[in-house]
């Protein structure tokens, strides 16, 4: 874990999440009401979506806060899953 | 292009899971006592990264979006046995956290974002001979999207024809719609795909040449691209 949280870790999280906010900005200015690609498909079908099978505990929030809130909670996660699966792949040291 | 639950057909759904188990089964075989520290810190940091940069939708026009995948950027810094397990990994977390994607249909999430995406994003790359390598990233990254989206159209075509209707979306309207909208989210991917590994070698060159596993290189060629 202390490799995670040197000097150079802590700059690199710290820069991920300032362009994380900036770039949110950007996204609750022009992309929040619009699908992706496979939900303009499924409008173009006319295809009406279903209940989902499981809903998650969490989502990506619906004003800028929450959200911003919700990624670096994903950011987290994400970071400390992988961190801790790549080590069990980790090199035998000789 | 998060396939939700109840879109395919559940065979289809049970093929992609079917197809993802023994793809990522394969993968960590593969890395199983391979990754060094520097790898381990830099697979955990671009994971989180894409994770959030998935989040950051941007426009195409005509009222729709498209969002980072990072297939490609991720196989050209860690190769892609590598990418597809962090891709794994920000599918799962966004299935079973967040909601995103359908449980039923993360079989198939996985085959066309984290499987297909890493591995057509890769060999495009490597396609590329050293001296045009800034053509290759964004070529990998644009056919890394595409081959996605096709992948995706395949699939809600075949669920459409096994369910005589009742799941998927005719080809018809599938491949020309999902096509189209993923080849200009393509070029979104490439420029930022681009962009970030141009910044990397800039200030960070050693990121980049660190050893990257594939399914069809050796080992000894994987220590040569160090």
């Amino acid at each position: 874990m202390r490799e995670l949280l040197t000097r150079k870790s802590v700059k690199i999280f710290a820069a991920i999440i300032i362009i994380f906010a900036v770039g949110l900005v950007g996204f609750y200015i022009f992309s929040a009401p619009y699908g992706d690609g496979l939900e303009t498909t499924m409008d173009e079908a006319d295809f009406a979506e279903s209940e989902p099978a499981y809903e998650g505990p969490l989502d990506y929030g619906e004003n800028y806060i929450a959200s911003l809130a919700f990624g670096i909670i994903g950011f987290i996660i994400t970071l400390l899953v992988v961190f801790m699966l790549a080590r069990l792949l980790k090199k035998n040291e000789a | 292009m998060h396939i939700p639950d109840g879109l395919m057909a559940p065979a289809v759904s049970a093929f992609g899971w079917l197809i993802a188990i023994l793809f990522i089964a394969l993968s960590v075989r593969l890395l199983n006592r391979k990754l060094d520290d520097r790898q381990i810190t830099l697979m955990a940091v671009l994971a989180a990264g894409i994770f959030v940069a998935q989040m950051l939708n941007f426009p195409i026009g005509g009222g729709t979006t498209g969002h980072l995948i990072g297939a490609a950027l991720a196989s050209v810094i860690l190769g892609p046995l590598a990418a597809m397990l962090i891709l794994t990994v920000i599918l799962v977390i966004q299935g079973l956290v967040f909601g995103d994607g359908g449980l039923t249909a993360l079989g198939l999430n996985i085959l066309n974002m984290a499987i297909i995406g890493c591995l057509v994003g890769w060999y495009a790359y490597r396609a590329f001979p050293q001296r045009s390598q800034t053509a290759g990233i964004l070529a990998a990254a644009w056919l890394s999207v595409f081959a996605s989206a096709f992948a995706c159209s395949a699939e809600l075509a075949l669920s459409y024809s096994l369910s005589g209707g009742a799941y998927g979306i005719s080809g018809v309207i599938a491949f020309p719609t999902m096509l189209v909208s993923h080849a200009v989210i393509g070029i979104g991917e490439a420029i930022i795909t681009g962009g970030i590994v141009a910044y990397l070698a800039k200030v960070s060159p050693g990121m980049l040449r660190l050893p990257k596993l594939a399914y069809l290189n050796s080992e000894k060629e994987a220590v040569a691209d160090a």
